[in-house]
């Protein structure tokens, strides 16, 4: 039953939210309630789940077209309570920052992300192929209208390509999922039937690899993450991106089996290359944003290099380094946009020099980008290792790969730092440019204070994220 | 008590670190420089209780683990907090938070009116911690960690004056230098994980044995990468000259007495797994020389004070290296340990003058001070000798220690290892003297003259306390390690790890006779260059390779830097922005196109997404027919 409201809950708040004539801060206000209330029911499933246990939590299943095998069926496994945990904590974030940002047509907005809210709880929680599909679909219309109308000067360009990319994988993995329920005669994930179709899995594969993006499926990526509102960017990289790893792992892994292994060198190697191509394009994009976005490609690269290393330690450092990921590309997200709300730019040519006389601004922005950066201590270096060295199975040059992202990950996350702070002023810094503001800190604050939490003990997500038996079924 | 003693030193300076930067402005500038001082000070203290405690326990027993949780797991895998409390760390330990403490009490004197005061000394704290989290972490793993956080605060710290661009540019390759040594370290540990199941030193030791010799080797590389990078040796050493535009005090702590040895710590904590692998035990040693040797001829064409002690310490840490590379693992801590001392001593002198004289660091400004600042000359005089080697000097009985045991290494290794240490004797009495006469002696410059502030004495007593307590320990710290006569430090690091070489008594005088002579030698060529007003270093084209540090920089520029940033901007330009950014470009443009015909009232958004449900059926007939 939570898990049913836990999706319904948001979508609910965003009719009301659509519907009620309130005013513009109302709205917004009564949007970060409801996004909070989320974070809350979040915590009240984590208190009910039981972390041993590998069989679906919190679950709901009701037959919905029995001929065809479709159903209704949603529930919790420990990474996938993980996940969504990142989910409502980075919307929250995000929603409070539209709140102190003060978007346009405000019901709209906020209806519009709180219905994406419900939509990527869902995408994490179907049980049933059908329902992931639509679950998946769901997230993509207000993502559509999020860049197109409240998006930056190319927004039409970046929604187009957008829009092109998505459908083409939609569309691939609509035909997988028939041809998967045709062919097994049911929709249900929980049935536990597995095909050695590739063809199929390969409609999935390259869904979720453009969702994630891989190399070279991340076209839509550029545009869409420096056009998009700033907090939807967010969004975009620290959460929906996230989809893809779950549906690597509970479709890829569990559903296929077979073809996963078979296909797992061409992942890998994209994988590795998406890493390397985004880290090198990282470190030389002109603006903060490009620089967050490619690296956001990058540690999707990682993240997937994980997954499909097939062993407990990828695996956990999949879903440990997808909730820091997340935690921490929002945080970087909103900073940039806090940063070009001062600077109207986010040209690393015209910032600099503002660590003088912003001490909140300089603290934060060093916590979140040494920990962008994966120094060691962090969660973000523990999941990377444990990826590091989950992949050394596979290969040790995909170990090796890994480290060379770590020393690269230095390279342009300290350029992002010293971009902000350091060094003379820019041009486009003026003395007016204040410090960050309490609703700023705020906003970035709690992300931040939750990574430390999980700095200090990383154990918390690797040893939960999935029971002995879920491994035991996924593993080969 | 003991490991409680233990814990109270890991926790007190994070504690400091997170109280100045919670206090934030509530705080004054002192208070916050109290509380770093008073936190490393009762980390000294809890050190203190932990060495007491392992003292007064059995031989046998000195070795405690205590783990406090968790901090990451995996399946079978798991890495605990847990500290290690044997005769090495508790000597680290000490060693510190002991000079840690000095030079953190130093700072609030030198620091005194900085801008961000507060955060320099939420810094200082910040590396205190993590020093001492590398020098007592149970298991690799948790010493990779403080091995990263001390290079974060390195950061932080020589990039603490931001505004200034080389401080940055020298804070960033300072990081990724280290980063690369850090990735090194890192897929060692994963060949443990795969090859040993764990990463605890003790489980790891245990299984060192069974591994294959490629394995061992393979492993012994990746952790010798990490201690190259952190200790500045060759071939990763050109980020520590640069790491001097730092503050001074920050010099003295990480980039002298502490940080930089880690590598040196790594290499003896990590003996067994070296000793199975003896070639790259060697080729540490041979690093060590070549690095001390270069460094120490480098050291004679440098104008800047600081730069001229920053090369003297990898000259230094060349020594240590040897001494770990042949198996005289006492040594290289012993040496370790009065190098913390004179060189903390050497770096803080330095601050004093150039505190003294308004920040300025060229040595071709100064001259003549000892007039004017007899304490600090006697201060620095005092260092001098025990870097060049003087006897009862603490570094002549480190020293000669380390160039004995090489003499007794023997065969090809020991004796080029040997010869190389005796040339090293000779270039660190002539860098050592040069700078000494350059800055102290003479008739004071007329820049000395101008600037020189007299109300200002020589520092206020918070600096000048510190310089008193380490001219102390530089005199006689090395008195604990007399050869044949009384060696408790020694014995004391020897039950940890065992050594593998020892000199004779014999090898012990005849070594140091030859290398005080050849320290005197130096002493007296650097003196004769002052009064004839020579350089040492004669003939420009020498001068100018030196200058440039043998042009390492501009390598690693030209085959590192260089390439990976057009590599960058080509596939920007090439790839990224022709074939994936304006790949939909023109479809998207039709798109909008036709859409704009079929219906001007749409926006061309829903019109692509019905297009695409158009097609999302045709797919779906396609699969149903080819599926049935």
């Amino acid at each position: 039953m939570l898990t049913t409201a836990l999706i319904l809950f948001p979508i609910a708040a965003a009719l009301v939210v659509a519907i009620l004539p309130l005013p513009r801060e109302t709205t917004a206000g009564l949007a970060l309630l409801a996004a909070l209330m989320e974070v809350g029911l979040w915590i009240t499933a984590v208190t009910q789940f039981d972390f041993d246990d590998g069989s679906l939590q919190l679950g709901t299943t009701r037959e919905w077209v029995e001929s065809l095998g479709i159903s209704y069926s949603v529930g919790f496994y420990g990474f996938s309570l993980w996940l969504v945990g990142a989910s409502v904590v980075v919307f929250a974030a995000a929603i409070g920052y539209a709140l102190w940002a003060g978007r346009e047509r405000t019901r709209a907005y906020h209806a519009l992300m709180l219905l994406l809210l419900g939509a990527v709880v869902a995408t994490f929680t179907a049980q049933d192929l059908l329902l992931f599909y639509a679950a998946f679909e769901l997230m993509l219309i207000p993502l559509y209208v999020l860049v197109g109308v409240w998006g930056g000067e190319r927004r039409q360009a970046a929604t187009v390509t957008f829009v092109i990319y998505t459908m083409a994988g939609s569309l691939l993995m609509l035909a997988s999922v028939v041809a998967f329920g045709v062919t097994q005669g049911t929709f249900s994930l929980t049935a536990g039937e597995t095909s050695d179709n590739v063809w199929i899995f390969l409609g999935f594969a390259i869904a979720f690899a453009v969702k994630a993006p891989l190399f070279p499926f991340h076209g839509w990526l550029p545009l869409a993450y420096r056009e998009a509102p700033v907090e939807v960017a967010a969004v975009l990289s620290a959460v929906v991106s996230k989809t893809a790893i779950y549906g690597f792992i509970r479709i890829g892994l569990e559903s296929f089996p077979e073809p996963a292994d078979d296909l797992s060198g061409l992942i890998l190697v994209l994988a590795c290359a998406g890493l390397v191509y985004g880290s090198l394009l990282a470190f030389r994009a002109p603006d903060l944003r490009g620089v967050i976005a490619y690296s956001s490609m990058a540690q999707m690269g990682l993240i997937t290099v994980g997954v499909f290393a097939f062993d407990d330690l990828g695996l956990d450092g999949a879903i440990l380094q997808s909730v820091a990921h997340g935690l921490v590309s929002a945080s970087m997200f909103l900073l940039v946009g806090m940063v070009e709300r001062r600077c109207g730019t986010s040209d690393v040519d015209a910032l600099g020099g503002m660590a003088r006389g912003r001490p909140s601004l300089t603290t934060v922005v060093l916590i979140a980008g040494l920990i962008a950066l994966a120094v060691p201590g962090s969660a973000t270096f523990a999941g990377e290792f444990l990826i590091m060295a989950g992949a050394y199975d596979q290969g040790w040059g995909y170990s090796v790969v890994v480290a060379l992202g770590i020393v690269l990950a230095a390279m342009y996350t300290l350029r992002v730092i010293s971009a902000i702070l350091h060094v003379e002023p820019g041009r486009a810094v003026r003395k007016e440019a204040l410090d960050l503001r309490p609703g700023e800190l705020a906003l970035v604050l709690p992300l931040l204070l939750l990574l430390l939490g999980l700095s200090v003990w990383p154990a918390v997500v690797s040893q939960s994220a999935f029971a002995a038996s879920t491994l035991a079924e996924i593993l080969p | 008590m003991t490991i409680t003693g233990a814990w109270v030193c890991l926790l007190a300076p994070l504690a400091g670190a997170i109280a100045i930067t919670l206090a934030g402005t509530r705080i004054s500038r002192r208070t916050a420089a109290y509380i770093s001082t008073l936190t490393t000070f009762v980390a000294f203290g809890g050190a203190l209780v932990a060495f007491l405690g392992l003292w007064a326990t059995d031989h046998g027993d000195r070795e405690i683990v205590s783990t406090a949780y968790t901090w990451l797991e995996s399946g079978d895998f798991r890495v605990e907090l847990q500290i290690l409390l044997d005769t090495l760390s508790s000597t680290m330990m000490l060693i510190v938070s002991g000079v840690g403490g000095l030079i953190v009490w130093y700072s609030m004197g030198y620091m005194a009116g900085d801008d961000e005061e507060r955060r320099y000394f939420a810094y200082m704290s910040l590396f205190v911690f993590s020093m001492l989290m590398l020098v007592q972490a149970g298991n690799l793993l948790l010493l990779l960690v403080g091995w990263g956080l001390v290079g974060l605060a390195s950061y932080l710290l020589i990039g603490f004056w931001h505004h200034k661009p080389e401080a940055v540019a020298a804070a960033k390759k300072a990081f990724v230098m280290n980063a690369i040594g850090d990735a090194t370290l890192a897929l060692a540990l994963v060949l443990l994980i795969w090859e040993t199941g764990t990463l605890t030193y003790l489980g790891v030791f245990e299984d060192v044995d069974g591994l294959s010799t490629t394995t061992v080797n393979l492993v012994a590389l990746g952790l010798l990468g990490g201690a190259v990078a952190k200790s500045a040796q060759i071939p990763l050493h050109t980020w520590l000259p640069d790491a001097m535009e730092g503050p001074t005090p920050v010099s003295a702590l990480i980039h002298a007495a502490t940080m930089v040895t880690a590598g040196v710590y790594l290499l003896v904590r990590a003996s067994p797994i070296f000793e199975a692998a003896p070639d790259v035990q060697a080729l540490a040693a041979i690093l060590g020389a070549i690095t001390l040797l270069v460094a120490g001829v480098i050291a004679l064409v440098q104008w800047d004070i600081k730069r001229v002690i920053a090369y003297s310490t990898m000259s230094q840490i060349g020594y240590m290296f040897v001494a770990a590379g042949i198996g005289a693992y006492g040594y290289a801590i012993f040496h370790l340990m009065t190098h913390a001392f004179f060189k903390a001593l050497l770096f803080m002198t330095a601050g004093v003058v150039i505190h003294h004289l308004g920040g300025e660091q060229d040595i071709r400004k100064m001259g003549g001070l000892r007039g004017l600042m007899p304490r600090t000359h006697l201060a620095f005089l005092v260092g001098a000798l025990a870097l060049a080697g003087i006897p009862i000097f603490s570094g002549f009985w480190s020293k000669d220690g380390i160039v004995a045991a090489a003499l007794a290494d023997g065969g090809a290794l020991g004796y080029s290892l040997y010869a190389a240490a005796l040339v090293g004797a000779l270039l660190t009495g002539l860098y050592t003297f040069r700078l000494y006469f350059t800055v102290f002696r003479g008739e004071p410059s007329d820049f000395v003259k101008e600037h020189a502030q007299e109300d200002h004495g020589e520092g206020p007593r918070s600096m000048l306390i510190p310089v008193g307590v380490l001219s102390v320990l530089a005199t006689i710290g090395g008195l604990v390690a007399i050869p044949g006569v009384w060696e408790p430090f020694l014995h004391w690091i020897d039950e940890t790890v065992e050594p593998t070489v020892k000199a004779t008594v014999t090898q012990d005088y005849a070594t140091s006779a030859v290398a005080v002579t050849l320290g005197l030698v130096g002493f007296l060529l650097a003196r004769r260059a002052f009064d004839a007003g020579r350089q040492l270093v004669t003939g420009p084209a020498v001068w100018r390779v030196l200058e440039h540090k043998l042009y390492v920089d501009e390598a690693y520029d030209a085959l590192f830097f260089r390439p990976a940033a057009a590599l960058s901007t080509a596939l920007r330009r090439n790839v990224e922005e022709p074939l994936v950014e304006r790949s939909l470009d023109e479809i998207g443009a039709g798109t909008l196109q036709v859409g704009g015909e079929v219906a001007r009232a749409q926006t061309g958004l829903l019109r692509t997404y019905a297009i695409a449900l158009a097609f999302s059926v045709v797919v779906l007939v396609v699969v149903f027919v080819a599926v049935r």
